[in-house]
Formats: structure tokens, sequence, C-alpha cells
């Protein structure tokens, strides 16, 4: 086998990977370059990867009756304070983390007693509880989400935050999971906690849970990312009440009225949005990556 | 029949030399270990010469032929790896086929359907069968053909590897611990058959092991390696019975020989742990280590002559056909191992004290640098 | 103790089997069921219409049109990804440098959320306004247009090439298109999923033994074809079969890139069948067809992953 590294065929595929990687880039970089220009080098494609950042008029303000003076802004300090004045981005975001962290936080409460009972426990009915967890791994929640909203609407609970974080509270794959890893914990350590004296309840969170803080990590950034990116959902359960919108719907009301001027601060918007998890993926590559994939471990 | 050279093989990783100046003519024909501890740069010779890894310096001859540019595949040699290397998703039968189709289909004729509707293929397929299934049936396992590696045992595993090796009738088989991954009975059960195999084809079997056991056993000759360096090659009764060095002694014979502190006097009288052996070496004022085999000591109730270790009874391990003695040497702690037959040691119980004295001439004297001093003639 | 385990342990699994049954099994039962009727919401009640729903989704073209721009999206963003994910696998895994860089890049779009990711793209292929057409227009008339021109290839003929038709009369409306859109949308689809499946794919490449390449090369597989198609593609087949599945069941559920830019058109082209669910149902309040669809739907991906226990029972369970 040959070990060195043959020069010409290198340049090729690191010039095939470059421009692949180009691709990728092009729409991020579209997105930050627009949140940094002003809506006329927006319409005429100018202004290269910043903007030119001449100060420009907000003629909204001028409307409002301020001086002319007091409303010139660079475009970027435009793009971004419009982003949270057009529509409240800043409550559309604490939507957000309020639902995505409500979803985390049932999520275990509900999987891991369960898992629990299931790797650790003996109990007449075990296999066929296991069984129904396995089945209900083939159904993606997606796809039954007309049946949930008519059941919802039937109880009344459309447009609130119940709706939002209820179709969630069930992660039978984080019981999947979490039942996986439990199997590998010794006996012998959970004998050791009831000689100790803890009652069964206490095991799970004060032995398995410090355990299993590695697979809850990944199975908490599967988790959040899913449902902070996720548009269908809140899409379908939520109609009109803009308190409630979650930042990708949010983001969507921006196309209701797409004259040139709104370019600017709907990609300040996108930005903010997109912008947490990217810098946290950066932060921690290895762990996003188990995570994402953790679908993967089946 | 071809012989395979190395001339001063050299292979650094970075800044670590793991061969350091390799020379060795291997026979055609004969069976050759390398044996040595983990990370001795066995197994990298190994890959050097079948062109798995390329050496930093120096040259691979085959058949006087120099290789080194050569690809692994046009080195007609064939390897069997420590894990088998079976493909999981192939039947036996196209395990041991692959090598016999990349070498003899052309690149179209193995094409996945264009290849079928090739004139040239059907002959090719036939004969190339037929060359698996004579393999099979040498090795036992037409059985299996059908089978994949998945569903075999280790031994079989080991089998249908060495059958993937023979099918290209090779100048040279490269064996890389391919024992080592079966339970003991049925490896020390392989060794024999695979002396057997090698007398058989008489074929040239290199075999990297860290087993001195295996070494000893199969090979025609053995090649004791050590830090990068071969440190001594020959026969195996050669090597355990004339170690040229100190670590070659120590890592060749089970159990250890045993290795006692000793000085050769201003005349060169040397004396170990305070025995004098009466025999003379070429060095003055020195110490030296003093290296006996187990079975050359002897078991006596008295001393004679200040001759002898007083010798502390702690442990008698019993071999069956053998005991081994575990003691500790004058109320020292120094520990040996005598080997004894059972009827000499029915008296002796743990605790006891008895005396232990070498046999004649049976002593091997290392100096500082661990080469092996030899005792002068007639003294 | 035992005794005690054992009615801890049905307090441990109740909720889960209450909201197991209550949000997963329940809805599938009254999906199916409500295929079989007319129901809206806010009416009092309903009737049964037998096959109706299920007939006219053979039958009217708004239907037929979902279910063959569906199986055209999953068909064209499901190999395309997964080969475009094990090509960049293969070639990261071949580099001496940089391929974490790349690694890091590629999987992006998998992070972003796809909705606003789909915003951008809308902007970025506007028709006038967008950098795509205005980049290609600003090759009009230079050599770029005479390159792609392709008239300097010796079979060519007089025809005018894309490009030189999109110089003279416009480029592409790509949404706006019938004849583009699903392509376009399917190409972002493409651009979100490949790096997945790279990651995928490069964790399974980990897994593969390094001794059986070196067999390979003992055996004589001396060009990267040989090495790849008798070691590689068979070591990586588990992967694959899980790529496939996932990538499929997530292609089939495409909704944000078409509800924020085609709102399922032009002329039903990108009309798949998440969007279906959601206008029908949702906007339209016309339960039982959205129902019906769902049935359909869940058909899909349950056979599929029957499909993938088997094969990777049967097929492709080396061990």
């Amino acid at each position: 086998m040959n070990n060195q590294v043959h020069p010409v065929r290198e340049a090729i595929k690191h010039a095939v990977l470059i421009l692949g990687a180009l691709i990728v880039i092009l729409p991020f970089y579209v997105m930050v370059s627009y949140s940094l220009k002003s809506p006329h080098e927006i319409e005429s494609n100018t202004g290269g990867f910043f903007g030119a950042q001449e100060p420009m008029v907000d003629e909204y303000c001028v409307k409002l009756g301020n001086p002319r003076d007091a409303c010139v802004e660079t475009p970027v300090v435009y793009n971004y304070t419009q982003a949270f004045k057009k529509a409240p981005l800043l409550r559309y975001l604490l939507n957000g983390i309020l639902v995505t962290a409500s979803i985390f936080i049932i999520q275990v409460l509900v999987a891991l007693p369960c898992a629990y009972a299931l790797s650790k426990l003996k109990f007449w009915g075990r296999d066929f509880v296991f069984g129904l967890v396995m089945f209900c791994l083939l159904i993606p929640v997606h796809a039954i989400a007309l049946p949930i909203y008519i059941m919802l609407a039937k109880i009344g609970l459309t447009n609130t935050y119940a709706s939002l974080v209820i179709p969630w509270t069930i992660s039978v794959f984080g019981i999947f999971l979490m039942r996986q890893f439990f199997m590998t914990v010794p006996d012998d350590l959970i004998d050791a906690a009831r000689m100790d004296g803890m009652s069964e309840f206490s095991i799970i969170w004060k032995v398995m849970l410090p355990t299993a803080v590695p697979a809850l990590l990944a199975f908490a950034i599967f988790s959040v990312v899913a449902h902070w990116n996720d548009y269908f959902w809140p899409r379908v359960a939520i109609t009109g009440n803009r308190d409630l919108y979650t930042p990708p719907l949010g983001l969507r009301e921006f196309k209701g009225d797409a004259d040139g001027s709104i370019w600017g601060p709907m990609m300040a918007t996108a930005t903010i949005i997109v912008t947490p998890l990217i810098a946290a993926f950066l932060l921690a590559q290895r762990r996003f990556i188990e995570g994402i994939t953790l679908s993967g471990m089946k | 029949m071809s012989d395979i050279r190395l001339n001063a093989i050299f292979k650094t990783f970075g800044t670590t030399e793991v061969l350091r100046g390799i020379d060795l003519d291997i026979r055609a024909g004969e069976f050759l270990t390398l044996v040595g501890p983990s990370g001795c740069g066995k197994s990298t010779l190994l890959r050097i010469i079948a062109g798995l890894e390329t050496q930093t310096s120096g040259d691979v001859e085959i058949a006087g032929t120099p290789v080194n540019h050569v690809r692994a595949s046009d080195r007609d040699l064939a390897m069997v790896f420590q894990s088998y290397a079976l493909y999981p998703h192939l039947t036996v039968r196209q395990n041991m086929a692959t090598p016999l189709v990349l070498r003899d289909l052309t690149f179209w004729e193995r094409a996945p359907i264009v290849g079928h509707a090739l004139p040239g293929r059907r002959p090719k397929v036939k004969s190339l069968h037929a060359a698996v299934d004579d393999v099979a049936q040498v090795l036992k396992i037409e059985h299996l053909m059908d089978r994949k590696p998945g569903q075999l045992s280790g031994g079989q595993r080991q089998r249908v590897a060495l059958g993937r090796a023979m099918v290209r009738k090779p100048v040279a088989f490269l064996m890389d611990e391919p024992l080592s991954n079966l339970d003991a009975a049925l490896r020390v059960h392989m060794r024999s058959e695979l002396a057997e195999l090698h007398r058989s084809l008489g074929v040239t079997f290199i075999y990297v092991t860290h087993d001195q056991a295996e070494a000893l056993t199969m090979s025609n000759r053995m090649a004791v390696m050590m830090d990068g360096d071969i440190l001594q090659l020959g026969a195996p009764d050669e090597v355990y019975d004339d170690p040229k060095d100190r670590r070659v002694a120590e890592f060749v014979g089970s159990p250890k020989i045993n290795m006692l502190p000793g000085r050769a006097d201003g005349h060169g009288r040397v004396a170990a742990l305070g025995a004098p052996l009466h025999r003379h070496v070429g060095l003055q004022d020195q110490d030296v280590t003093v290296g006996i085999r187990p079975e050359h000591l002897q078991l006596t109730t008295t001393q004679a002559d200040n001759e002898g270790w007083p010798f502390r009874v702690t442990h008698k391990e019993n071999m069956g056909a053998d005991f081994f003695l575990h003691g500790t040497v004058n109320g020292s702690n120094h520990r040996m191992v005598a080997r004894a037959r059972p009827e000499d040691v029915a008296e002796v119980a743990i605790g006891h004290d008895v005396f232990l004295r070498a046999q004649s001439g049976k002593a091997m004297v290392f100096g500082g640098d661990d080469r092996r001093v030899y005792f002068a003639e007639g003294a | 103790m035992a005794q005690g385990s054992h009615r801890a342990a049905y307090g441990f699994i109740a909720p889960a089997v209450f909201l197991m049954i209550a949000i997963l099994i329940a809805p599938v039962v009254i999906a199916a069921a409500l295929s079989f009727t007319d129901y809206s919401l806010g009416n009092a009640g309903f009737d049964w219409v037998g096959l109706e729903n299920y007939d006219r989704m053979v039958s009217r073209s708004t239907y037929t049109k979902m279910l063959s721009a569906t199986a055209l999206y999953v068909l064209t963003v499901v190999p395309i990804s997964i080969a475009l994910g094990l090509g960049a696998a293969l070639l990261i895994n071949s580099v001496k440098r940089f391929g974490d860089i790349y690694k890091t890049i590629y999987f992006l779009p998998v992070m972003a959320a796809l909705l606003a990711m789909a915003l951008v793209w809308e902007f970025a292929l506007h028709p006038t306004l967008g950098m795509i057409n205005n980049t290609l227009a600003s090759g009009c008339g230079t050599w770029i247009e005479a390159f792609f021109g392709w008239h300097w290839l010796p079979w060519a003929d007089d025809a005018p090439s894309w490009f030189e038709n999109g110089c003279a009369s416009g480029f592409p409306l790509w949404f706006g298109d019938k004849d583009y859109s699903l392509w376009t949308v399917a190409f972002i689809g493409i651009w979100q999923a490949f790096g997945f499946n790279m990651v995928l794919y490069l964790a399974g490449l980990t897994s593969v033994p390094r001794e059986l390449y070196q067999a390979a090369a003992m055996d004589g597989a001396t060009t990267a074809w040989d090495r790849f198609r008798l070691v590689t593609w068979p070591m990586l087949g588990p992967t694959t079969v899980f790529v496939v599945t996932i990538t499929t069941i997530r292609s089939f559920q495409v909704f944000d890139t078409i509800e924020a830019i085609t709102q399922g058109g032009p002329a039903k082209s990108t009309f798949v069948m998440m969007f279906a669910i959601y206008e029908k149902a949702i906007q339209h309040n016309l339960m039982g067809m959205g129902s019906a669809i769902t049935v359909v739907f869940l058909g899909f991906v349950l056979i599929l992953t029957f499909v993938q226990r088997h094969l990777v029972e049967r097929r492709v369970h080396y061990s």
C-alpha cells in the first residue's frame, strides 16, 4: 500500500471539496451579507459582503414625526434593530427557549423512569411494554400531526403553549436510547444502592441519572436542535396568535410583506435564529455530531 | 523456489526507530520465525517484506531481484493476518477465489453485469474454482464452502485464511500471529498442523509471533528480535542451548531461565551469590550475570565443597511429568525455579531447606553489556 | 424487595405508556377511522363515505400530482444526497489535511433551521434580484457564455445552449417555473441532507478494519475502485441501509421549503404529501381527506422500516 501522498491527486480532491464547501456556504454568505446591507445595495446587488455602510434614513421613522437627523442609521444597525422592532422577535426567541426546554425536560421526566423499569426491573408485562416502544419507534410524529391536531382542537388546546409541547412529551426514541444505555450499567451498582436503603425512585435520579449524563447530553442536543428548528408542528398548532410564535414562525411572517426594504431586517432575523445552534455546534462539534446522528445508533 | 534477502532495512516512524538495520537471508523453503516481545518491530518487518509498508532505507530482494518498488500484490507473496481479515460479505468459496479473480480476470471480466457476458470469463472462472476446490480438499474445509465467515468458528476461519493464501501458490507465506486469536488447546493443535502443512507444501514460511513456544516448536530457524534488532538467528535448539545474549536467554524458554548476580574475580573465576562455578572466563574483576535453566539445576540435601546454593522451597508446582520447585536462595530475595523429577522431590515439602547446584558446564555467563561470555577451555 | 420493584415499575412506566397510547397509537387509529369519513372540525357529525377519499387520491389530478411530486422529490433527494454524502466521506477520509474543516462546513446545513435557509435560498434564487441569476447574467457576452455555449466542442450542433437561452430570454424563474420548481426544491433538500449522510458514512468508515484493506492489497486489489468494491462498499452495507431509510423517511416529510417558498405550486408541481395534509386538512378543514393522506403516508413509512429491518437482519448482518 502506498503511504505517500500523490500531490496532483491530493490537489484534485481538495479542489472538489472546496467547490462543495462553497456551495454549502453560499446561503450562509447571502444571509449574513444581506443582513448587513442597505435596501438599495440588496436590490442592486452591490456593496460586496459588508456593504458600504453609508448612513441611511429610516423613512418609517420620519413618518412618525421624528426629525430627519434623528432617523439616520447605518444599514447594519437599521437591519438588526428593525428585526426586533418590526416583530416581537425577542418574544419569539423566549417562546422558542421555553418550548424547547419544556419539551426536553418533560421527555426526560417521562423517559428515564420508563427506561429504568424496562432495563432493570422485572415485572409482568415488561416484554409487552418494550414491544409497544419498538412499535411506536416506527411512527414519525410529523406524520400523525393531523389527528393529534384534531384531538387538541376537540379539547380546546390549540393556540396554547401546551399544544406546542404535548405531542413531543413522549420520546420513544429517548426511552429506547436510555434503556440501551442502562442495560450497560452493572446490576451490582443498583443492588448496592438498594443495600444502602435507597428507594427505587431515588435510584433513578441519584444513581442512574448521573451515570447517564453523556447519553443524556447527546439526547439533549438531538431534542433541542429538532425542536428549535421545527416549523411544521408550530405552523399547524398555532394559528393567528402571534404571542405564541416560535422563531421560525416569526421569521415566516416577514414574507407576508416582501418589499425590498424588509429584506435586510428579514435576513437579520434569520441570522439571529440560526446563530445560536451554529455557534454551539462550532464550539462542541463532536458532541453535536454525536447527538444529531444519535438516531444512527439503533 | 527463491530466497528472500533483506539488506540493512531501517524503518522510522517520526522520530522513533522501529527497525535498525536488519540483514536477513531467508532460504527458499524454510520455516523462519520472527519472534520477540510486542513492539520489537517484527510485524513491521513482515509488512515491509509483504510490501504493505515501505522501509525508510534498505532493500528487499526476492529471488535476487529488488522489489522495493513492486506492489504488494505483485510480489507473489501471500499473507495470513492475525484477525484473518476475511471478507465478511463473501462466502468461503468467494473469499478463497478473490486473489485468483483479481489476478486472472481482467477489469471488464470482473465488472458486475458486463463481465458475465464476456466469452473469456467462463473458462477462467472454471479453472480458478477448480484451484479453490483443490485447496479446500487439502485443508478439509469442503463442507464450509458456502458459508460466510461470520458462521465459522475461530479454527475454521483460520483454515479459510490459510486457504486464501494457498490458492495463489505463492513463493512464500507471511503469517502475522495467526494463532493468537485461538484458544489454548486449538493453538497447540494448529502448531503441528502448520508445521505439517509447511513440510507438505515445501514453500517458505515467514512467521511472526510473540510466543517463544511457537517459534521453538515449528520453525527451522528463528530470529529473536528486540528493539528493532535481530539479537540472534539460528535453529531453535541452537538458540535455546546457546543464547548469545542475556535478553535472548531470558526470552526463550519456559519457565524463564534463572538469572543470578555474579562476579568474576582477578583470576576470571566466577561465583554467583556466593557459590563458585569452578570455571574461568576471560574477564577480571567484573560484575556478571549467571544464567542457569531450571532443568540444569540439581537438588541435593547436603552441601559439598561449598558448591551450590541453600534453597528454601516456597512453592511446589506439579506439572504431572515434572515438578517445578520455586524458592529463595541463600536467605536472600533472589527467586529460583528448578525442574525435578517427581521421585526426587517426593520428600521435599514447602518450607524445607535444600541445596541446588548447577550441572557441570551448563551455567551461562553474561557480561555487563548483556553479551555471552564463554568459559575458558579446560578449566 | 422483589415485591417493591414490581409496584414501583408500574408507576415508572405508567406515564410513558399513557402518553404512547394517547399521542402515538390513538392518532393512528383516529386517522384510519376518519379517512373513511367526510369529517370537518366544527361540524356536529360526519358521514361515512367508504373508500371515497382513497378513490380520489388515485383519480383526482390534484392527488395524483401530489403522489408523483412526492415520489419525484424522494427519488431525487435520496440517491443524490446519499451519493454525495458517501463521496464527501470518502474524499474527506482520504485527504491528508483539513478533513475536519470540510466536515464542519458540510454539516452546517444540518444544524441551521431549514425554514430560515429556505427563505435565504429563495432570495438567492430570486429571478431578478437574486445573486444566482445576477451572477449568471454577468457572464453573458463574455467568454463564459462562449464556453457554456459548447459550440467549441467538435460534436456540438448549432442549437443554442441552456446558457445562451438564459442570456437571450432570461434565466429560469426557478421556483416560479413548473419545469424547475420541484428540482430546485429538491436541490435545497439535497443541500440540507447530504452532510448528515456524510457524517454517518464517516462513522461507518472508521469501523472498517485496516487489516481488510491490507488483505485486499495482498490479494491484488490495486486500484481504488477494486478496494472500494471488495472492502469499503460491502463493509458500509449496514450504514447504507440505515442512511437510505432515514433519508427516505425524512424526505417524505419535506414541508418547510414547500410551505415557505412554493405553496405547492406552480401548477401543483411541488404539491408534496405533508403540504397536502396541511393545506387540505388544516387550512381547508377537509379532515377526512387529510386523514386518508396521513394513512397512505404512514403506510409508506411502515413498509420502508420493515424492509430496512429485514435487510439488516438478513443481508447485511455479517457477524
